[in-house]
């Protein structure tokens, strides 16, 4: 009998809409569950497919001896593809002529994950293709066959074979990039390989071994391989934790939506809070007219939790259809610039989005429930008792807990919930200290004619505790709104900053100091500026404090995204400056006096760490034959997410005056100029150029991509909290309603309610968006500095926009619905009052 | 039918303690219609809502229908009342949200009733509302929507039905016809009947007038005079 009451009560509810705004809650949170977390996850995995290019694979094993055959044979049996690359540095010859290369010897299943770019002639666009060398032949780069003034089809010299030149690569996935490192390319078939007899004794070989397959299979083999890996050969690299410019820009984007997400959440809840304590108030009446006619607690209590129930359920159901179409009109928006698989099926974000919607429905409604369940039925006498049960404490519980909980299980991240929840906390205490000084602050109704100033004022005094839920419910969804927004702000901006529209997209070295003045002067002609020149020299770190080092400084940096650098063996680039460079920081020590008679240098941090090196100590570099002491008194972070020549070691200029040494400089051509390229150069045969803006160009294609995918979250929330922030005066309306149809009745007039109204939202508005604007400063900041590893800076403009955005609009919503309610004729507010 | 001992009842304020019933003793017989008058303020409402057990008594007996009270807890008077107990308030208190003739059928459904539905509608042609059967109570005149709450009352056959100032909220034409449709039912189906009223013409047609003071119930001298002879 009691379904039959709660279904009756149900549909009549929902027919007049008084359910609708837990309904429009709970679907709100679903869908924004929904909705980002599938579109995240597509965009992710659009994303990681885009970044396994890099390293034209899911997994690679770089390792410096062949690994055994029973490593290959485990990823086989999982299911895993594979590939294999065997890479040295070697001389070549032909025609006479003799260049260090960089060869790759490739099987036929290489690469895994991206393409090979070739050109039909050299210095031809690059076009993609699935070909690889045919046996006897090799592909290289455009300016060897400058370099060696060869043609394609000519005879070149590698190690003890010799094979014909059959193409020109221009460029391989996982080439890498770096303005030492790259030499030229060599791209030959792995059957050639042992002809060659490069891997002789005294050798160095390098092999990569590539694996893709499905995640399960990968982090299966993952947690198979790393056990037997040997730090000093084996290096396991997968896209996940590359630490590159894209990688981390990948990730942080991750992490913004997961924080969106859960703010989303949040929004939800907090809109479902209100709601739920609206209409347990709502309904204290027929609570005690059921208890008077006889009904048990039980009875009572079925009848409104298989109300909830069927409202949670519908509105999940909606919620996940609302989710889903939003989700696909975002893809299909960005369709044309990210490229996202639409098929995948992802179900941990429906699983999440169901389960959302029952914590946020449950717990969120627990409190307003049980105090809707313990209204004596001795109201029907007294009208004016409430709820028996007033339990701050259970609110509290209940809600912060059922926040809290959503945070920490959505995002798995300890951190960043207890930041944005310790930051909640903060700022309702901030609201509720607010609150009691305004209670304290005297100013009673003056007497004579009254204003809307002072109606308003008493409004905010007299309701203040009470109503501390609907400041704070406000101030809430401020704060969320503004990190939102000044998260993706600081983020994308420093994305930009990044990579600037003339980021250098070519770098030229070996120039020596005689070419210089002619170098400058030739480009100054054409009208292309060059970047800083950095003279470098190619020289070893043997030893510290005399103690000789054993591992090579830059041995397959595990650190940097610059992979090409392993090219360079155990050599590093030195180079001199008298100025610290633009983009580095100096974190301890000072930048060289030039006072001492002793050689200074200043270290890369990250270095410094791996090989101890402290300030004091004094390395030994060997350049060429002769050796030279110097002195750290600096260490450098450098930032190698920047696209410029960076350095480990930098010496004080008077160390290197006796050493020859050649320039590195960098330029930027765009589009329409590039054909200038050959008339650059053509002076300088000797100079090597490396043209890197294909690279920059995917980096900024990422970037774009994902700054874009940020662009249609933020759109997403704000709506969600545009959305909150209208129920949310609604329901305030609604408490506010009978008083001002009171006033109405007694005479006051439209215009002197509606300021009044306007006023008190106003001024709730100014507050909630001053305290919003405090609490986002130190959300921001630890957010930042903790999770999303920015620099993070002081937002002194919100602290004047958000109280002035938050009075607009507050205001604006609390006119618009005062509006409505001014509209209706008094009788009939009267009638559904009483 | 009901019969008190010692009864009072004195709630906490901010000074001190205030005794709103001083200890009432008295009986109601089966059938009786016994009329609660005093001042306002008196106490009348109080002692209404502890004899039908929406409120519980600081101290002393209450038996209703041969059943004490006082011993029972929240849900075992919550069933009692469901069973035998049948209310209307000056308020209506008619749930906004069902119409009329859910409104009516609401304790039979309470009850777990089945088929009340024609019974409803029988009793709603009776206070001569059939033709407002699914209108919502906002939708009717206070004197209409007080009808619906007597027949709400009527529908499970209380045994003892209570009234808090039945007309106080209705014109004397309305009032009238609350009155009248009130008795009949009551006669009809031989309810104890327990109202508490200022309209002295509504108390004189009940059988008994009780007389609250300050918290001190007495007999009105009439019906005393009467009942002793
Ligand atoms: N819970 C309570 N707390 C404080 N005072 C109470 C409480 N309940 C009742 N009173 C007081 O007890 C007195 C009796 O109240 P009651 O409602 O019984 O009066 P009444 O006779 O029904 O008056 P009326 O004719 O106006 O309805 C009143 O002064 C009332 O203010
Ligand atoms: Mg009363």
């Amino acid at each position: 009998m009691w379904a039959n009451l709660a279904w009756r009560l149900f549909r009549h509810e929902m027919r007049r809409g008084e359910l609708t705004i837990i309904l429009f809650a709970i679907v709100l949170s679903v869908s924004a569950v929904l909705s980002l977390s599938l579109f995240s996850a597509r965009l992710q995995s659009a994303l990681t497919e885009k970044s396994a290019e890099f390293i034209a694979a899911d997994r690679e094993l770089v390792s410096s001896k062949k690994v055994e055959d029973s490593w290959l044979q485990k990823a086989s049996q999982l299911g895993l593809n594979q590939a294999l690359q065997r890479y040295t540095r070697s001389m070549v010859f032909a025609n006479n002529k003799m260049q260090l290369v960089d060869v790759r010897a490739v099987d036929n299943h290489y690469p895994l994950k991206g393409k090979v770019k070739i050109s039909v002639t050299p210095f031809a666009p690059p076009q993609e293709t699935d070909t690889l060398p045919k046996t006897g032949e090799v592909w290289i780069d455009s300016r060897l066959f400058q370099v060696l003034q060869v043609n394609l089809g000519d005879d070149i010299e590698i190690g003890d074979a010799v094979l014909k030149i059959g193409g020109v690569v221009a460029d391989i996935p996982d080439r890498g990039f770096s303005v030492f490192g790259n030499d030229h390319l060599l791209l030959m078939s792995m059957q050639d390989f042992a002809a060659t007899h490069l891997d002789g004794p005294g050798s160095r070989i390098g092999y990569s071994y590539f694996f893709t397959g499905t995640a399960a299979q990968l982090s299966d083999y993952d947690d198979w391989i790393t056990p037997n890996l040997n730090r000093e050969l084996h290096r396991w690299r997968s896209i996940e934790d590359d630490d590159s410019a894209i990688g981390r820009s990948v990730k942080r984007a991750e992490r913004y939506f997961l924080l969106a997400s859960l703010l989303a959440i949040v929004l939800a809840s907090v809109s479902i809070a209100v709601a739920a304590q609206r209409y347990s108030q709502r309904h204290f009446d027929p609570v005690a007219i059921m208890k008077t006619l006889g009904a048990s607690r039980a009875t009572v209590q079925k009848i409104y939790l298989v109300q909830l129930l069927l409202i949670t359920f519908s509105a999940i159901a909606i919620g996940l259809v609302i989710g889903f179409a939003v989700q696909q009109l975002v893809i299909q928006a960005v369709a044309d610039k990210v490229s996202v698989d639409l098929s995948g099926w992802y179900w941990q974000p429906i699983l999440m989005a169901v389960f959302t919607g029952f914590i946020c429905a449950l717990l969120f409604s627990m409190y307003p429930l049980m105090r809707l369940f313990s209204v004596p039925p001795l109201r029907v006498l007294r009208r004016d008792i409430g709820a028996n049960l007033s339990s701050k404490s259970i609110q509290l519980l209940s809600c912060g807990g059922a926040i809290f909980l959503l945070m920490l299980i959505f995002s798995g991240d300890w951190k960043m919930s207890l930041i944005l929840f310790g930051c909640g906390i903060l700022l309702v205490l901030g609201l509720i200290a607010f609150t009691f000084v305004l209670i304290r602050l005297g100013h009673k109704l003056g007497q004579g004619r009254i204003s809307a100033w002072q109606l308003a004022w008493a409004r905010i005094r007299r309701r203040s505790m009470d109503n501390a839920v609907q400041l704070i419910s406000f101030s809430i969804t401020l704060l969320l709104l503004l990190v939102v927004l000044v998260m993706r702000n600081d983020m994308i901006g420093q994305w930009r900053a990044q990579l600037p529209q003339d980021t250098p997209n070519y770098f030229i070295a070996n120039i020596t100091a005689q070419q210089l003045p002619e170098l400058k002067q030739h480009f100054a002609d054409l009208n292309v500026k060059t970047g800083d020149l950095y003279p470098l020299i190619r020289g070893r770190m043997a030893a510290v404090n005399g103690e000789m080092v054993r591992t090579a400084v830059s041995k397959d940096d595990d650190d940097t995204e610059n992979r090409g650098r392993r090219g360079l063996g155990r050599e590093a680039g030195l180079t001199w400056l008298d100025q610290i460079q633009d983009g580095n920081k100096l974190v301890a020590g000072k930048w060289f006096s030039g006072q001492s008679d002793e050689l200074e240098v200043s270290v890369e941090q990250k270095i410094a760490e791996r090989l101890d090196i402290k300030l004091g100590d004094v390395l030994t570099f060997n350049i060429g034959a002769r050796v030279l002491e110097a002195k750290v008194t600096s260490l450098r972070e450098v930032n190698w997410q920047s696209m410029k020549p960076n350095f480990y070691f930098v010496l004080q200029p008077q160390a290197m005056q006796d050493f020859p040494a050649t320039y590195v400089t960098s330029f930027y051509l765009d589009g329409q100029d590039k054909a200038l390229l050959t008339q650059l150069l053509a002076p300088f045969a000797s100079i090597s150029l490396f043209d890197v803006d294909a690279r920059i160009n995917q980096l900024r294609e990422i970037i774009d991509q994902v700054s874009l995918a940020v662009e249609f979250i933020l759109v997403l929330v704000l709506i969600a909290g545009a959305l909150v922030l209208v129920s949310q005066v609604q329901a305030s309306m609604d408490e506010r309603q009978q008083e001002l149809t009171i006033l109405r009745t007694l005479g006051a007039k439209g215009r002197l309610i509606r300021l009044s109204v306007i006023f008190e939202f106003v001024i709730i508005g100014l507050v909630a968006g001053l305290m919003a604007a405090a609490a986002n400063e130190l959300t921001l900041y630890l957010l930042q500095s903790q999770i999303f590893e920015m620099e993070s800076q002081f937002h002194w403009q919100f602290w004047w926009q958000a109280p002035l955005i938050g009075a607009g609009l507050v205001g604006a919503l609390g006119a618009a619905s005062c509006w409505r309610l001014l509209s209706l004729n008094t009788a009939h507010l009267l009638r559904n009052m009483f | 039918m009901i019969k008190t001992r010692e009864l009072t009842k004195t709630v906490p304020t901010s000074d001190g303690t205030l005794q709103i019933l001083k200890p009432i003793s008295f009986s109601i017989e089966a059938g009786e219609t016994v009329a609660i008058v005093g001042a306002s303020g008196s106490g009348k409402s109080t002692l209404l809502s502890l004899l039908a057990g929406l409120d519980t008594a600081t101290s002393g007996e209450i038996e209703l229908n041969g059943q004490r009270l006082d011993k029972m807890d929240e849900e075992q008077r919550a069933t009692l009342r469901g069973q035998d107990v049948g209310f209307i308030f000056q308020a209506f208190m008619l749930v906004q949200s069902l119409t009329a003739l859910e409104n009516i059928l609401l304790p039979a459904q309470i009850a777990g009733l089945e088929n009340a539905e024609q019974h409803a509608k029988n009793i709603l042609e009776q206070v001569g509302l059939s033709h407002r059967a699914d209108h919502y109570p906002n939708q009717l005149s206070g004197g209409e929507q007080q009808r619906v709450a007597i027949a709400r009352a009527f529908i499970c056959k209380p045994k003892i039905l209570f009234a808090d100032e039945p007309t106080g909220n209705l014109d004397a034409e309305n009032g009238q016809k609350v009155e009248q449709l009130l008795f009949s039912l009551n006669r009809e189906s031989g309810t104890t009947l327990v109202l508490v009223t200022h309209d002295t013409q509504l108390a004189q047609k009940c059988d008994r007038q009780l007389i609250m003071q300050a918290g001190q119930l007495s007999e009105a001298i009439k019906q005393e005079a009467q009942r002793v002879g």
